[in-house]
C-alpha cells in the first residue's frame, strides 16, 4: 500500500508553463500528451467538416455547399480521422503509456519519437495547407483512387500537398512502430516477462508489426502516383501500359492492415478499462494476446475484399480470410464478456464508454462480415452501407474507446480527473447522436445511395433518412461540446488525485499522477501483469500470480 | 428511386444474390442477440453491490476453446454460401440473347447494341440514357471506361461492377420482370458523380424490337 500512497521524493510543485521545454521535449509521456493534444485538434477540425457534410446532406438537393467543395470537404474528413486522429491518438497513448506499463524510464530512441511527432504535426498541416492554393484542396476522397487522382484538375497542387503530408505522416507512424517494438522487448523492468505485460502494450505490439508491413506499401503507392503526376510515369496509366488496379492493390494492402493499426490499441485501451471496473483480472489474457496477432496476420491476406466489384481479383480467397477474421474477433467479445461475468461491475465514465464501444463495435463487426461475402458487396460496396459500416467500427469503435481512454487515463496525464456527471451526459448523448447519425445510413445504402454524392434525389426514403442522420450528427456535436466544457472545468478546479483513483491493475497506477519525469522512484514486485493489484492484495497475490 | 428491390427481385441474379442478404442478415441478427443477451446479464446480474473482492478467475480453457470453434463452424457455413451463390451470379453464358457495351467518362454513360445499331449516351444530361432490356432473356454487358474509375450499379438488382479503364468488365443480366429501374454511378469519380445517373427499362419481347427499330434509326 505504502508504495502505491508514496509521493515521489523530489515531486516538484506545479510548475509554470515553459513552451520552450514543451517544444524540445523528448519525454515520452509530454510527447505522447502532444500526440494526443494534436490528434484531439485534428478530430476538432475533422468534427466540424463532418457536420458541414451533414448540414448539405440533411436536404435533397441542397445548395449548402457546392460539387467541389463538398469532395475536398470528404477528402479532408476522411484523410483527418484516419491518418490525424484515430491512428495518432493510439500512437500518443501508446507513448504515454508504454514505458510506464512495462516500467521503463523512457522511449528506446527519444529523439526519434520527437521527430515522429513533429512529422507528424506538420505531415497534417501541409494536408490542410491544400486549402489555401488556388484549386483548393485534395478532392480525390481518402482513398485517392488514381486515375482520379493523378488528372491534374483533381485538386491542382493540393492533391500534391495531400501526396507528400500523408507520406510524411506514414514515415513518422513507422518510425514510432520501430520504437515501441524495441522499448517493449529491450527496456521492461526486472520480472516483467512478456507474458505479464499488459495488454495494451501486447496490442500496440501487434499494432507496430502491422505498420512496419503495412505503411511502406502506402509510402511507394503515393510515391509512384507523385511520378505519375509530374515526373511522366505511367504506373497506372492502361495507355503507358500501367493498370489503375495497381494503385489499389498497393493501397488496400495497407489499407486493410491500417484498419487494425486504428482498432487493436482500442482492443488494448478496452482489455485494461473492462477488468478494472469489474474488479477482476482479464479473461483469457493469452487468448487474448494470440487473438491480436492472429488478427495481425490474418489482416494481411484481405486487402482485396474491397475490390470485390473489380472483377480483377480471386473474390473466394479473399472472401474466406475476411470471414476468417471474425473468429479471433469473436475470441475478444467473449473474453470482455468473460471478465465482466462473476464480477463486481460498476459504471464510471470510462466503463461507460466501453460498454459503448461493445454495443457500437458488434454491429459494425456484424455488417462487417456481411461485406465479406462478394454476393453482398456486389449491392453494398460503395454505398452508404459501407459507410455505416465503418463508421460503426471507426467511429462507435475506435472513437468510443478513445473518449473511454481519456477518461480514464487523464488522472494519470493531468493529474485531475475528469468530471463524472458531464462524462455521463457526454457519454449518452454520443451513445444516441452516434446511432442516429450512422444507422440510417444502413438503410440509405439499400435504398441505394451510393457515397461520396454531395447530393441526392428528393425520391424514395432518402430525404427521411438523411434529415435523421443529420440531426443525429448535431448530437454527437453537443457532446463534444459537453466535453470540452468538462476539460476546460476540471482544469481550473485543480483537484489533485492519488496515483491511483481507480483501484487499477498495472504498473503506471504505481507513481504519482502525473508521474516525474523519471517515471518510477520504486517498482512493486511483478508476479503477473497486474502488479498494482498484487501490491494492494497482497493475501491475493499468490493465487493469481502467472 | 427503389428501395431495396430485394423483396422482389428482377433479375434470376438478384433472387440468388436476395438470399445471400437473407441468410446473412438473419445470421447477423441472431448472433447479435446472443452476444447483446450475454452483455446485458453481466451487467444486470453482476453490477456492483457491496465492496466484496468477487473471485478472481482468469481462464477456462474449455469455455475458450468452445468459442473458438463455434464461430469457426459458422463462418465456414457462411463460406458454403457465398460460394454456392457466387458461381452461378459470376458465371456469364457463352451465347447470349443480346450483348450491351457500356462505356462510362466523366461524366457520363454510352450504350451501344452492336447487333442492333444503337448508340445511346448521356449527353451532358443528369438522368442520363435509358437502356432497354428484353424480359426472360440473358444480356450480356461488356463495361469500360475511357478515363478515370466509375462503378455500374442498379440497386434494384443488387448488383454493380467497376467501370476500369483499359479493363473490359463482361457480366450478364438476367431480367424476369418488366419494370424501368434507377441506375447510378457507385465510384467516386470527380465534380460530376452524383449525377451521373442512368435508367434500364425492361419490357416484353415484341417491345423491344419495336423499340430497337425506332431507336436504330434514330442513331
Amino acid at each position: 500500500m505504502s508504495v502505491l500512497r508514496a509521493e515521489p521524493e523530489g515531486a516538484e510543485p506545479r510548475e509554470r508553463f515553459d513552451a520552450l521545454s514543451w517544444l524540445t521535449t523528448t519525454d515520452h509521456k509530454r510527447i505522447g500528451i502532444l500526440y494526443v493534444c494534436t490528434s484531439l485538434f485534428y478530430l476538432c477540425v475533422a468534427g466540424g467538416i463532418a457536420i458541414l457534410i451533414r448540414t448539405q446532406l440533411s436536404r435533397p438537393e441542397n445548395t449548402f455547399v457546392g460539387a467541389h467543395a463538398y469532395n475536398q470537404l470528404f477528402t479532408l474528413h476522411g484523410t483527418a480521422m484516419i491518418f490525424l486522429m484515430v491512428t495518432p491518438f493510439a500512437f500518443g497513448l501508446a507513448n504515454f503509456l508504454i514505458p510506464l506499463q512495462i516500467g521503463a524510464p523512457d522511449m528506446a530512441f527519444p529523439r526519434l519519437n520527437a521527430l515522429s511527432f513533429w512529422l507528424f504535426l506538420c505531415g497534417g498541416l501541409v494536408v490542410f495547407s491544400g486549402v489555401l492554393t488556388s484549386g483548393g484542396a485534395a478532392a480525390a476522397g481518402w482513398t485517392a483512387y488514381a486515375p482520379l487522382s493523378v488528372l491534374r484538375v483533381a485538386g491542382g497542387s493540393g492533391q500534391d500537398l495531400w501526396i507528400v503530408g500523408v507520406l510524411m505522416v506514414s514515415i513518422a507512424t513507422i518510425l514510432t512502430s520501430i520504437n515501441f517494438i524495441t522499448t517493449v522487448f529491450i527496456y521492461r523492468a526486472p520480472g516483467m516477462t512478456m507474458w505479464r505485460i499488459p495488454i495494451f502494450t501486447w496490442e500496440m505490439v501487434a499494432t507496430s508489426l502491422l505498420v512496419l508491413v503495412a505503411f511502406p506499401s502506402l509510402t511507394a503507392d503515393l510515391a509512384m502516383l507523385l511520378i505519375d503526376r509530374h515526373l511522366g510515369g505511367h504506373f497506372f496509366d492502361p495507355a503507358g501500359g500501367g493498370n489503375p488496379i495497381l494503385y489499389q492493390h498497393l493501397f488496400w494492402f495497407f489499407g486493410h492492415p491500417e484498419v487494425y493499426v486504428m482498432i487493436l490499441p482500442y482492443f488494448g485501451v478496452i482489455s485494461e478499462i473492462v477488468p478494472v471496473f469489474s474488479r477482476k483480472p482479464i479473461f483469457g489474457y493469452t487468448g487474448l494476446v494470440l487473438a491480436a496477432f492472429a488478427i495481425a496476420g490474418l489482416s494481411m491476406g484481405v486487402w482485396a475484399h474491397h475490390m470485390f466489384t473489380t472483377g480483377a481479383v480471386s473474390n473466394p480467397f479473399f472472401s474466406a480470410v475476411s470471414f476468417l477474421i471474425a473468429v479471433p474477433t469473436g475470441i475478444k467479445f467473449f473474453n470482455w464478456i468473460g471478465t465482466m461475468w462473476g464480477g463486481s461491475i460498476s459504471f464510471e465514465t470510462p466503463m461507460l464508454f466501453s460498454i459503448g464501444f461493445l454495443i457500437n463495435f458488434l454491429i459494425g463487426g456484424i455488417t462487417g462480415v456481411m461485406l465479406a461475402s462478394p454476393p453482398i458487396d456486389f449491392d453494398a460496396h460503395d454505398s452508404y452501407f459501407v459507410v455505416a459500416h465503418m463508421h460503426y467500427v471507426l467511429g462507435g469503435g475506435s472513437l468510443f474507446a478513445i473518449f473511454a481512454a481519456m477518461f480514464f487515463w487523464w488522472p494519470k496525464m493531468f493529474g485531475v480527473k475528469l468530471d463524472e456527471v458531464l462524462g455521463r451526459w457526454t457519454f449518452w448523448l454520443m451513445l444516441v447522436g452516434f446511432n442516429v447519425t450512422f444507422f440510417p445510413m444502413h438503410l440509405l445504402g439499400l435504398a441505394g445511395m451510393p457515397r461520396r454524392v454531395f447530393t441526392y434525389p428528393d425520391a424514395g426514403p432518402l430525404p427521411l433518412l438523411n434529415a435523421i442522420s443529420s440531426s443525429g450528427s448535431y448530437l454527437m456535436l453537443v457532446a463534444i461540446v459537453i466535453f470540452a466544457i468538462n476539460v476546460v472545468v476540471t482544469a481550473r478546479r485543480r483537484v489533485p488525485v492519488p496515483a491511483d483513483p481507480w483501484r487499477a491493475n498495472s504498473l503506471e497506477w504505481a507513481t504519482s499522477s502525473p508521474p516525474p519525469e523519471y517515471n518510477f522512484l520504486k517498482i512493486p514486485p511483478i508476479r503477473s501483469e497486474r502488479p498494482v493489484f498484487d501490491a494492494r492484495h497482497p493475501e491475493l497475490a499468490a493465487e493469481t500470480a502467472r | 428511386m427503389n428501395a431495396f428491390g430485394a423483396w422482389s427481385p428482377p433479375t434470376t441474379q438478384a433472387a440468388l444474390l436476395r438470399g445471400d442478404w437473407l441468410v446473412f442478415l438473419w445470421t447477423g441478427l441472431a448472433v447479435g442477440a446472443i452476444v447483446y443477451g450475454l452483455i446485458l446479464f453481466a451487467l444486470l446480474r453482476w453490477r456492483k453491490r457491496d465492496d466484496v473482492l468477487p473471485r478472481q478467475f482468469r481462464r477456462n480453457n474449455r469455455l475458450e476453446i468452445f468459442y473458438t470453434i463455434v464461430p469457426l463452424v459458422l463462418v465456414a457455413v457462411l463460406f458454403g454460401v457465398t460460394y454456392a451463390v457466387e458461381r452461378p451470379v459470376e458465371s456469364v453464358s457463352q451465347h447470349p440473347d443480346l450483348v450491351v457495351r457500356v462505356v462510362a467518362y466523366r461524366w457520363g454513360w454510352q450504350f451501344t447494341y452492336p447487333a442492333q445499331r444503337i448508340t445511346l449516351d448521356s449527353n451532358g444530361s443528369s438522368t442520363g440514357p435509358q437502356m432497354v432490356l428484353p424480359v426472360d432473356r440473358t444480356t450480356r454487358i461488356e463495361l469500360t471506361s475511357v478515363d478515370v474509375t466509375h462503378g455500374f450499379w442498379i440497386p434494384a438488382f443488387l448488383f454493380k461492377r467497376d467501370a476500369i479503364p483499359g479493363l473490359l468488365n463482361r457480366f450478364d443480366l438476367s431480367p424476369d420482370r418488366t419494370g424501368t429501374f434507377y441506375g447510378t454511378c457507385s465510384q467516386f469519380c470527380g465534380l460530376g458523380h452524383a449525377l451521373m445517373h442512368f435508367s434500364l427499362r425492361v419490357v416484353p419481347d415484341a417491345a423491344f424490337e419495336r423499340w430497337a427499330g425506332s431507336a436504330a434509326r434514330a442513331s
